[in-house]
């Protein structure tokens, strides 16, 4: 292509089309009204999703990025549109998701005269980008646009904010795209090469464990290692678990997958992991909520760490033998060393772990209350299992994690390293539009719908087909658990009313349910499945319940408490 | 323990600002930060040292910089036979008298007088941490008026290949 006259906002608009982009996720303002009023050029080819508010589109952004694979571009106008942003890219560096924010800002001459909605966004985004820019020549818009989008999918994927001042987008430059390719100082971190030496002694460490147990995370998802990792857990006839966003990774079905670890992982998983000789920690990072106390971690075990981002290994948990790089590649090479496991007293004892739980479970009792656990159970039952499901942050979360039982990859969405609360709406919105053909799910409490309930009119004024189940305790839940554990039981703060969830979705122009038995589950759910379109159906749950097992924060992680026997908790407080 | 660490980083707006921002956030603990031209264009060098004993999150620290994207390479001096330097500009007050003892520290070498004026001088104090932290306990029997270090900056003796920096831009992957 050669040379062409166009403006600096034609030149975002090119650049995103050449990276891909069809979908853009934002909100107008006066400092990005040049590149809006050269949108109308491209609409044939990018369709921009007005959202409610700016978090809302770093959300969006997110959800269509974890259930795609591919950058999500949001954007905004400068200074409190940019700012709004900032709870977004957050939630996308703490779980290493690629989004591309764009921010208008104030005219280059304006800039540091605390202009009218001016703020340093390419600043104060530090913290929670991969990286961040203000463009401030014409000259080095395109290779910016290009460099952030390799920076954001690239090694760990993670947000990149561009911030480009309005009278930049206004001014007119012959354009050529930078073709060749981008070049960084600090880009490659991982070298190809896989250090043979550290191959070996994984492989005899692996050789020589009884008790070795996988450590499934969100790198698995990032690296497309699924099967690699359901290889190497057969071949070994290792038992494995999984973090939060390392859900899906391997079927939930899996004969040796234990279920999620942590603090309300399986009484089986985490105890597996305090008894074992040996752990394949393969793309987590072993977050606070997966350790508990690391002091009595899995104090018996070797440690091996498969991790892409150098900077994690040794950083909370000290590890025998690292292998920096990629996982599937890592995997790929270290397999063939392996040889074939028997099966052993360990998977016995696992799965001794197993029934003893079991016996415990909300869902094989008898209730006259509707439980969440319950309700969730049901809609994996409902949906065969194979919706894409977004969750939010809090007790809905963890019996998510609990009783929807994803047997795909990338098929789990939600808010893990930051919880950030009203994550789920916009985000299911955002998946929608890479997953026109899936049923999408959100599954939300009453607390955090009303921090983003807003985008509701997004999703009718998009037509977007989520189905949003909102598990209605009548209380912030988790901070209520906490409180009843940790403090007390004095519940300050936490109970919170709602609005009548059937008449707010009339008012905004869609359908909406109320569901206060466990009978009227699976009808209520067909027809919100027959209806094209965004559905809302409220389950009003019994209000006093807890997740189990849990281990407290900073407690060991053996140290679970679990579920009351069903009698004691019938009488207990209702 | 303190780690020496020399960053070889992109001349850009905000680098600065990144490396403190990463600092701030992990929560190192920094002795001393010096940023400065070098041989080639379009290079800051910079001398960060960091209080840190724990051997892992002194490699966690070297890892978390060299994964800013405007960081082309870190050098951990450490281990390394190393000059460290640094500065520092004292004005002291004197009186009559006084100067013959200034001038014994003069002649060792590791000071000179930048301003003599009757009632006050300037000194300039340069060398590594312990001659600069003696001279100045030294200079603490007049009064001290104003003190000003500079914080440290590292050389690597030699010219090892282990210890030059990788100063070429990659494609991110």
């Amino acid at each position: 292509m050669g040379k062409v006259r166009l403006t600096g906002a034609e030149i975002i608009w090119e650049c995103l089309i050449r990276e891909r982009v069809n979908v853009v996720f934002g909100y107008p303002g006066g400092a990005i009204l040049p590149t809006y009023d050269a949108l109308g050029k491209y609409s044939d080819k990018v369709h921009h999703v007005l959202t409610r508010h700016e978090q809302g589109a770093t959300h969006m952004a997110d959800g269509y990025a974890r259930s795609s694979g591919k950058v999500g571009v949001a954007m905004a106008t400068s200074g409190p549109g940019a700012a709004n942003m900032v709870t977004g890219l957050a939630t996308a560096m703490m779980d290493s998701i690629p989004i591309v924010c764009i921010t208008g800002q104030v005219p280059r001459p304006a800039i540091g005269s605390d202009a009218f909605q001016e703020m340093d966004i390419s600043g104060a985004v530090i913290p929670v980008t991969k990286h961040s820019y203000l463009v401030m020549e014409i000259e080095n818009l395109a290779r910016t646009i290009k460099e952030a989008f390799a920076i954001a999918r690239s090694g760990r994927p993670g947000p990149v904010l561009v911030d480009i001042p309005k009278d930049l987008q206004a001014e007119e430059f012959d354009f050529i795209y930078p073709e060749e390719p981008i070049l960084l100082p600090g880009a490659n971190l991982v070298t190809s090469d896989i250090d043979s030496n550290s191959l070996e002694q994984a492989a005899s460490l692996i050789a020589e464990s009884k008790r070795p147990v996988i450590l499934a995370g969100h790198g698995i998802l990032l690296s497309g290692a699924s099967s690699e990792v359901i290889e190497l857990s057969e071949k070994g006839n290792i038992p494995l678990s999984w973090t939060l966003l390392g859900s899906g990774a391997v079927p939930a079905s899996h004969h040796l997958n234990m279920g999620m670890m942590g603090m309300h992982g399986e009484f089986a998983a985490n105890n597996a992991i305090q008894k074992a000789d040996l752990l394949i920690a393969c793309g987590m990072r072993f977050d606070d909520r997966v350790t508990g106390n690391t002091n009595t971690y899995s104090l018996e075990s070797k440690k091996i760490h498969i991790e892409i981002d150098p900077s994690e290994i040794n950083k909370n948990v000290p590890v025998d033998v690292a292998l920096v790089g990629d996982l599937k590649s890592i995997l790929t090479k270290l397999i063939p060393l392996l040889k074939e496991g028997q099966k052993s007293s360990w998977t016995d004892k696992i799965e001794d772990w197993r029934k003893e739980s079991q016996s415990r479970d909300i869902i094989n009792m008898n209730t006259e209350m509707l439980y969440g656990a319950q309700v969730i159970s049901d809609i994996w039952k409902e949906t065969n299992g194979d919706a894409i499901v977004v969750s939010d942050v809090g007790q809905h979360q963890m019996l998510e994690a609990q009783y929807y039982k994803h047997d795909e990859p990338n098929t789990l969405l939600t808010s893990g390293g930051l919880g950030t609360m009203g994550f789920s709406l916009p985000a299911a919105i955002g998946a929608s539009f890479s997953n026109r053909d899936k049923d999408i799910w959100v599954i939300v409490g009453d607390g955090s719908i009303q921090m983003t309930i807003t985008e509701l009119a997004t999703a009718v004024q998009e037509n977007t087909n989520i189905k949003i189940a909102i598990i209605n305790n009548g209380y912030l839940g988790m901070v209520r658990q906490w409180q009843q554990l940790f403090y007390d039981s004095r519940y300050t703060e936490t109970p919170i009313s709602s609005p009548d969830y059937v008449k707010l979705s009339e008012a905004y122009g869609m359908k909406g349910f109320r569901v206060k038995s466990r009978a009227e589950i699976s009808d209520t759910m067909k027809e919100a499945q027959n209806i094209k379109g965004p559905v809302l159906i409220e389950f009003v749950v019994e209000q006093h319940d807890m997740v189990y097992p849990m281990v407290a924060a900073g407690a060991d992680l053996d140290e679970m408490i679990s579920r009351p026997v069903h009698e004691q908790f019938k009488d207990a407080e209702m | 323990m303190k780690q020496t660490l020399i960053l070889f980083m992109q001349d850009e707006p905000g680098v600065l600002n990144r490396i403190a921002s990463l600092v701030r956030r992990r929560n190192f603990n920094i002795d001393s930060i010096v940023a400065g031209r070098t041989e080639k264009n379009g290079i800051t060098r910079m001398t960060l040292v960091v209080n840190e004993p724990n051997k892992a999150k002194r490699k966690t620290i070297y890892n978390n910089l060299k994964k800013l994207v405007d960081v082309y390479d870190v050098v951990d001096a450490s281990n390394e036979n190393c000059h460290i330097r640094e500065h520092a500009l004292v004005k002291v007050s004197i009186k009559p008298g006084d100067f013959k003892e200034i001038e014994d520290l003069v002649a060792k070498g590791n000071c000179r007088i930048l301003d003599d004026e009757p009632d006050s001088m300037i000194l300039e104090l340069s060398g590594n941490e312990i001659t600069v932290e003696k001279s100045i306990s030294f200079l603490k029997k007049f009064k001290i008026l104003e003190l000003l270090r500079s914080g440290k900056m590292a050389m690597i003796s030699g010219n090892q290949k282990k210890n030059k920096p990788v100063l070429v831009k990659s494609e991110p992957i």
